[in-house]
Formats: structure tokens, C-alpha cells, sequence
């Protein structure tokens, strides 16, 4: 299993000064071994639910792997997983735009349930919280279909219910056409969420512009999710979230899970990102959204030798996180809300919210 | 021919061995007719004029279980074909969620006998070309895990990896691509169709196959010879595989006079900019003009009935069944001009000696053994993995 003090991140030397250490920056970010410890014991009772992982479009080119072993060639596999304190995982089914990108996210989708059934000691499909919890506490990983990508609905609510009846959760609706108004989203988007609402599927507005974001926020009777963003404020890019979004979440009910992704997160140009920039992202949708609209989002599911955020390069980093957050004097009961109760607490909510046709 | 002393023993066999019909297109009429609006068309309602189906009319029929086709056109490729087909399928189970009473959801041949015994029209899905999966085997699993219970597998076109009866020879019957979907077909438990199919593409899935096969709306090539219908060899092939020809009113497929005509009527159609299969108002109203001109031969449950008497014959009494393909059809025999038909046809098959065990195959038993044989060849290949082949990968 990986040992965190031997965590094989070759962190150049050259960066040595920064923060009063001169052992190199992998080394300044690993946290105090006291905290680590206090972490797992945390994660040991309240495990994470992490928004997004796109390791679906690695299986698709990578049927020799063996997740339930380990592969050092991904940054994902059921053992880093587990030592990470995951406990339940969205599967990001996102396919790239084009002509066939239905016929693609059914093909993903397959591919998630053929993991999921070929791991019946790891993983076990959840579909709605209590399965959350029943994975959970059967010794499972579970996990959720989504998001797909709102542009392979194919603007079509009929392929919306086949995608909710084949078990996925959410949809990420940026880069779709009916996102794409002045007005944030067309009469038929406004739809389309209505529809998601009403089926209990999760509307996910990571990378999507400000205006649409409001627009959605106007129009859901459901808590939404951002599957992966960071806070606009400290790092300006597109999928990062405005603090006038993250202000309404509280309304809505809605959780902010904040992405690992370093070109989301870094804060500096001076030296790449590190999970302290994660941290202060994490404090800083805290502060603004409330405790409980944070969650996590690691966004793993991508090649070893892909760039990562120093101090969180794997699944199995996320007791490195919440020991910074310890050691930033979080209580307890929030960083509890941070990793599962905000995000379990919205997929049932969304499920409450779903009405029978 | 009249048969109308035998429609009431008709309706008591019916009562106890209801008709298993393997297509019906009234997913797409609703498409059509509606935008998939189930108030402006509720079949819980007399839609006599406008549809072939609905609900009073398949009790009246003695229906007891249908395959609904999910089938959309083939005109449409790639993307815009798997996603109209997931809109076909929403289309059907958003009216079984709106007749609980009278259609109930199956997915297996248990389902199918519990519905029966509660009274209820068991409710299938069938996909109706290979069209639908755009070359990928999980596409096709996701029909599978959307109910989808059997494929044609191909429509009036050729697929890259099978050969249609009314397209010009392409693979020449099933690629080594097409024989991975059957097989792959077999190891879901999904029936593999070969109405719509080439002779070439029949026998290769039959020599494929390892479980029982269908022909979802097929005839008898040596009654009316066309192509959507299937040749002897074929037939007598059945026995062996187990599976089960079920048979079409289709006029013309089943009656050759209409064969001839339906070729002038197609013809005429082109010539006024429609395709021949267009059954919107305008262009039905191009057909009535022919049809006033050139008086339609007229099919009925007799023609059917020649039919069955020699798949009968050739493929034996345990490998046939019933296909109306109502709604799917502009033209039906007299006598069958509906689902509430089949009686008529029973009568008729009455009237010529079927025996009461016969019928009952005809209509119920031999389509329900055919599904729980494929279910059963399923059970005995699960530990075969999913297949991840591609159309790429075999076929290059």
C-alpha cells in the first residue's frame, strides 16, 4: 500500500525553499504524522464521497488493467481507493462532443456496471443514499453513475430516462446547446432540469458559466452539485465556481465538491499546486457556501504520470487533506459534513424531491 | 370464407392460450401521430381510424402478451438511431406506467405467465434492427438492461455486419462482427429476430445461434414469394434450433396478387415524391388516388391461415406463432384490420381442424418456451465474460 512517507512524488529540488523547508515541497506538504493518524480514525467513521473520477474513459482503452489489484500506470485502483477513505464514488460517464456521444455514454455506462459487477467485493452499484449507506456498511465501495455529459442527452428527454433507468445519477449540463442563451439556459433547458428534478437525477453545474448556474438555481426544486470545482476567487478558471453561486447553494441546499485538479487550484505561479492551495479552497467554499454545501472531489481516473497536485497524486490521498484540515483546527463534525453527510444528505434530497410520472 | 360458428370457441381457446404477438409498431405510430403525447392518443380509449391498437381492442383480440417494437427508421444513422430508439423504449414503458391494469412490464417468461394469470397483457420489447446499437456490443447490452428482449437484426437496409432481404447483397449474411452479436445476443438471453433478413444472413445466424431464434413477422416464402418471407430450408431448420417462425398479416407479403400491386403502388408513391413506407396523411391520400384507380387485391384471414397451414407443414407445430406487425403496416387482410382480429384467424384455423393443442402452441406456448429457452442458454454462458469486440477489430 502506498506509504505516505515514501509517497513516489518527484518533487524537483530546485523548489526546496518555499515554506521554511528545504527537504522539497512533497515533503513540506505531507502533514504531521499525528494528524494523518487522527484523519484515517476520522475517515475510519465518516468515509468520503468523492464527485468525480473519470477512470471510465481510461477502461476503454485499458482492458488489461487489474483494479482490484493495484496499477501503478493509473492513479486509481481499488486498494489506493480504499486507503484513501473513499467510500462511495461518482463515476464521471463523460464522453468528448460529437457525432456519436450517445452511443459512447451507453457504452460507458456499460463499462462502469461491468466493473462494478466484475468487483462484487469492491464496488456495488448505488443507486439512491440508503444504497450509499448499505455499501458503506457492507465493507463496499458504493458506486454512482454520473455525471453524464448533458450534450449525450442528444437534446432528447426520452435518452435522459433511459440514462436515469440505466442507474446514472447525475448530468453535467455544460457545453450543451440549451445552455448556450443570454439567459442561461433555453425554454428547453428549463425543461430538461424540471425533467432531472422530477426523475431524482442530479443537476451538475461544473463548467458551466455563471449566468447558467443562477439560471438553474432559479428554476430547480432540487439541490444541485458542482462534481468538481473550485472557488472562482483564488484561481480564475472555467470550472471553478463564482461566490454569488456559492452564496445560493446555501438556498438550495446544493454542495460544492471542491476538485484536486491543479490547474483548478493553483494560486501561485511560482510554484505548482499543492494540497495547502486545495486546503484553501476547501476553508475558503466553507466560508462562503457553509459547512454543509463542501464536499470533495478528487478528480482522479487519469493516467500515473498525468499532472496532479502535490501531496494529493492518488486515490489513496485524501487522509493527507483532512490532516490539514486538522491541523487548521476544523471541527470534527464539519470535516463529518465535508467528506459524506453534505453529499449524501444532497442525493437524497434529490431523491426526495422526484415525483412519480 | 366464413368461419363465424367457430369465433365463439375461438374466444374461449383464446381465454386460456391468448395470442403472444411478436410486433406491433404502435411506439412509432405514437411518434408519428402524437410527438409521444399519450393524452392526444390514449390507447385506453376506442382509437379505431386513427391506430390498429389499443387497449379495448387487444382484450377484445384475446392478446395476452405483446412484443412492442421499439424499431425507428433507417434513414436515421449513428447517434440519431440509439437515441430514437432510448425515446422508443421511454415511449413504451411510460405506457406500461400508465395502464398498470392492462399492461404489465415483462421481462422473462415467468413474467409473461404472471401476467396471464393476473389478467394482464404481458408487455415485451423488441428492437427492430441492428441500427439501434451503431456497432457496439454495449449499446446492446444497454438495450438488454433497458428490457429489450430481441433484436432484428437488421431493418430494410444492410448493416455494416448483416445482410436485409430488400437491400443488395452486402457481407453476404453475417460478418464475423455479425456472428459476435449474435453470440453475444445468446449470452444476454436477448431472442435473435431474422424477419427483415437475407437467406444469407438467416442460415448464418442459425448456424450461429445457441439458443432458439425468432422471426418476429415472417410468412412462408413457398405460399407468396417475397423476400421479407421465409424460404422452406429454412423453415425445416426450425426443429433443430427450437425456435419459432411467428406468422404476418402483412398483405403484401402474404397475398402474391398484392405483391404485383404493392410494387405498381410503391412505384407510384416515388413518382410523387414519398416514400413508399409513408403513412402521413398526404401520402396516404397519393395512395387512395392509386387505390381508387387500381382496386387492391384484398388479403384474409384465409390468406394467413394458407400460410400457417404450411409452415406447419414444413417447420412443425411447435416452431410457429403469430406477428400481426399492426400499425406498422398501412393495409391489413379483412377480418384482421386490427388486434381485436385474432379470433378470426383462430376461427378460421378452427374451421380447417387445428386442434385445441395446436392452437394453443400457435398462440401461447411456443413463444413463451422460446424466450425461457434463451433465458436458459443464458444461464448456461454466464460465465462467458461480456464480449468487447468491435466492428473495428473483426471486421477490418
Amino acid at each position: 500500500m502506498a506509504d505516505l512517507q515514501d509517497h513516489p512524488c518527484a518533487a524537483p529540488s530546485a523548489i526546496g525553499e518555499f515554506d521554511d523547508t528545504s527537504d522539497g515541497l512533497a515533503e513540506a506538504t505531507t502533514p504531521a504524522e499525528v494528524d494523518i493518524e487522527r484523519a484515517r480514525v476520522l475517515l475510519a467513521a465518516q468515509l468520503v464521497v468523492d464527485g468525480h473520477n473519470t477512470l471510465a474513459q481510461e477502461l476503454d482503452r485499458t482492458h488489461w488493467l487489474d483494479l482490484q489489484h493495484g496499477s501503478a500506470f493509473l492513479d486509481t485502483d481499488i486498494p489506493r481507493i480504499r486507503a484513501g477513505g473513499v467510500g462511495a464514488q461518482f463515476w464521471s460517464l463523460c464522453v468528448p462532443p460529437g457525432p456519436a456521444a450517445v452511443q459512447e455514454t451507453l457504452d460507458r455506462i456499460d463499462a462502469v456496471r461491468t466493473l462494478i459487477a466484475s468487483c462484487p467485493e469492491a464496488l456495488r452499484l448505488a443507486l439512491t443514499a440508503a444504497d450509499m449507506a448499505q455499501a458503506r456498511d457492507c465493507g463496499r465501495i458504493a458506486s454512482l453513475l454520473g455525471p453524464v455529459s448533458g450534450a449525450a442527452l442528444g437534446d432528447s428527454l426520452g435518452t435522459l430516462r433511459a440514462y436515469h433507468a440505466l442507474g446514472v445519477r447525475s448530468v453535467g449540463i455544460a457545453g450543451t446547446r440549451w445552455t448556450a442563451d443570454p439567459a442561461g439556459l433555453t425554454p428547453f433547458g428549463e425543461e430538461a432540469v424540471r425533467e432531472m428534478n422530477r426523475l431524482g437525477v442530479l443537476v451538475d453545474l461544473s463548467g458551466a458559466s455563471g449566468t447558467t448556474m443562477d439560471r438553474v438555481l432559479d428554476v430547480a426544486r432540487a439541490p444541485v452539485i458542482l462534481s468538481h470545482s473550485a472557488a472562482q476567487a483564488l484561481t480564475p478558471h472555467a470550472a471553478n465556481v463564482p461566490d454569488d453561486v456559492l452564496r445560493r447553494l446555501r438556498g438550495n441546499g446544493g454542495v460544492c465538491m471542491v476538485s484536486f485538479a491543479p490547474d483548478q487550484v493553483t494560486r501561485r505561479a511560482d510554484r505548482p499546486a499543492t494540497l495547502w492551495d486545495v486546503a484553501d479552497h476547501v476553508e475558503y467554499v466553507r466560508e462562503v457556501a457553509g459547512p454543509e454545501c463542501v464536499g470533495l472531489s478528487g478528480s482522479f481516473g487519469a493516467t500515473a504520470d498525468a499532472p496532479h497536485t502535490i501531496g494529493l497524486e492518488d486515490a489513496s490521498s485524501y487522509p493527507n487533506l483532512i490532516a490539514e484540515l486538522l491541523h487548521r483546527d476544523w471541527a470534527e463534525t464539519d470535516i463529518a459534513a465535508l467528506t459524506w453527510g453534505n453529499a449524501a444528505r444532497v442525493v437524497r434530497e434529490a431523491a426526495d424531491a422526484a415525483q412519480p410520472a | 370464407m366464413t368461419a363465424g360458428r367457430f369465433r365463439d370457441e375461438a374466444r374461449e381457446l383464446l381465454a386460456s392460450y391468448p395470442v403472444v404477438d411478436g410486433h406491433n409498431d404502435l411506439p412509432w405510430a405514437l411518434r408519428q401521430y402524437a410527438g409521444y403525447d399519450l393524452d392526444h392518443l390514449d390507447v385506453a380509449a376506442d382509437q379505431t381510424g386513427r391506430l390498429h391498437t389499443d387497449i379495448p381492442r387487444l382484450r377484445a383480440g384475446g392478446v395476452g402478451a405483446q412484443f412492442w417494437s421499439v424499431y425507428v427508421r433507417t434513414g436515421m444513422a449513428g447517434d440519431d438511431a440509439v437515441s430514437a430508439t432510448l425515446e422508443q423504449i421511454d415511449c413504451v414503458d411510460r405506457l406500461l406506467a400508465r395502464h398498470p391494469a392492462d399492461l404489465a412490464p415483462a421481462l422473462t417468461a415467468d413474467d409473461m405467465e404472471a401476467a396471464r394469470a393476473s389478467g394482464r397483457i404481458a408487455s415485451l420489447k423488441g428492437a427492430e434492427g441492428g441500427h439501434s446499437i451503431n456497432n457496439s456490443l454495449a449499446t446492446l447490452r444497454a438495450l438488454y438492461a433497458l428490457g429489450v428482449r430481441y433484436m432484428t437484426l437488421t431493418h430494410n437496409d444492410n448493416v455494416p455486419w448483416a445482410d436485409s432481404a430488400t437491400d443488395a447483397p452486402g457481407v453476404g449474411g453475417l460478418s464475423a462482427f455479425g456472428r459476435e452479436v449474435v453470440r453475444e445476443m445468446n449470452r444476454l438471453g436477448m431472442l435473435v429476430d431474422l424477419s427483415h433478413v437475407a437467406d444469407t444472413t438467416m442460415r448464418d445466424a442459425l448456424a450461429t445461434s445457441e439458443a432458439p431464434v425468432i422471426f418476429s413477422h415472417s410468412s412462408a416464402r413457398a405460399v407468396c414469394d417475397h423476400p421479407r418471407n421465409i424460404p422452406d430450408d429454412v423453415l425445416a431448420l426450425l426443429p433443430g434450433n427450437g425456435g419459432v417462425a411467428m406468422v404476418t398479416f402483412v398483405p403484401k407479403f402474404v397475398l402474391p396478387a398484392a405483391v404485383e400491386w404493392t410494387r405498381r403502388a410503391d412505384e407510384n408513391m416515388r413518382a410523387h415524391g414519398f416514400h413508399a413506407l409513408d403513412t402521413t396523411p398526404e401520402a396516404m391520400r397519393v395512395h387512395a388516388a392509386f387505390e381508387e384507380a387500381n382496386p387492391r387485391p384484398v388479403a384474409t384471414a384465409a390468406t394467413v391461415a394458407d400460410h400457417l397451414d404450411h409452415m406447419r407443414e414444413v417447420a412443425g407445430v411447435a416452431h410457429i406463432g403469430i406477428g400481426g406487425d399492426f400499425d406498422g403496416t398501412a393495409f391489413t387482410p379483412a377480418g384482421l384490420d386490427d388486434v381485436s382480429g385474432y379470433p378470426n384467424l383462430i376461427a378460421e384455423l378452427l374451421h380447417r381442424r387445428w386442434s385445441r393443442a395446436d392452437l394453443a402452441r400457435l398462440t401461447w406456448q411456443n413463444a413463451v418456451r422460446v424466450l425461457r429457452d434463451a433465458e436458459s442458454v443464458s444461464r448456461s454462458l454466464s460465465s462467458r465474460a461480456p464480449s468487447t469486440a468491435t466492428l473495428a477489430s473483426l471486421d477490418a
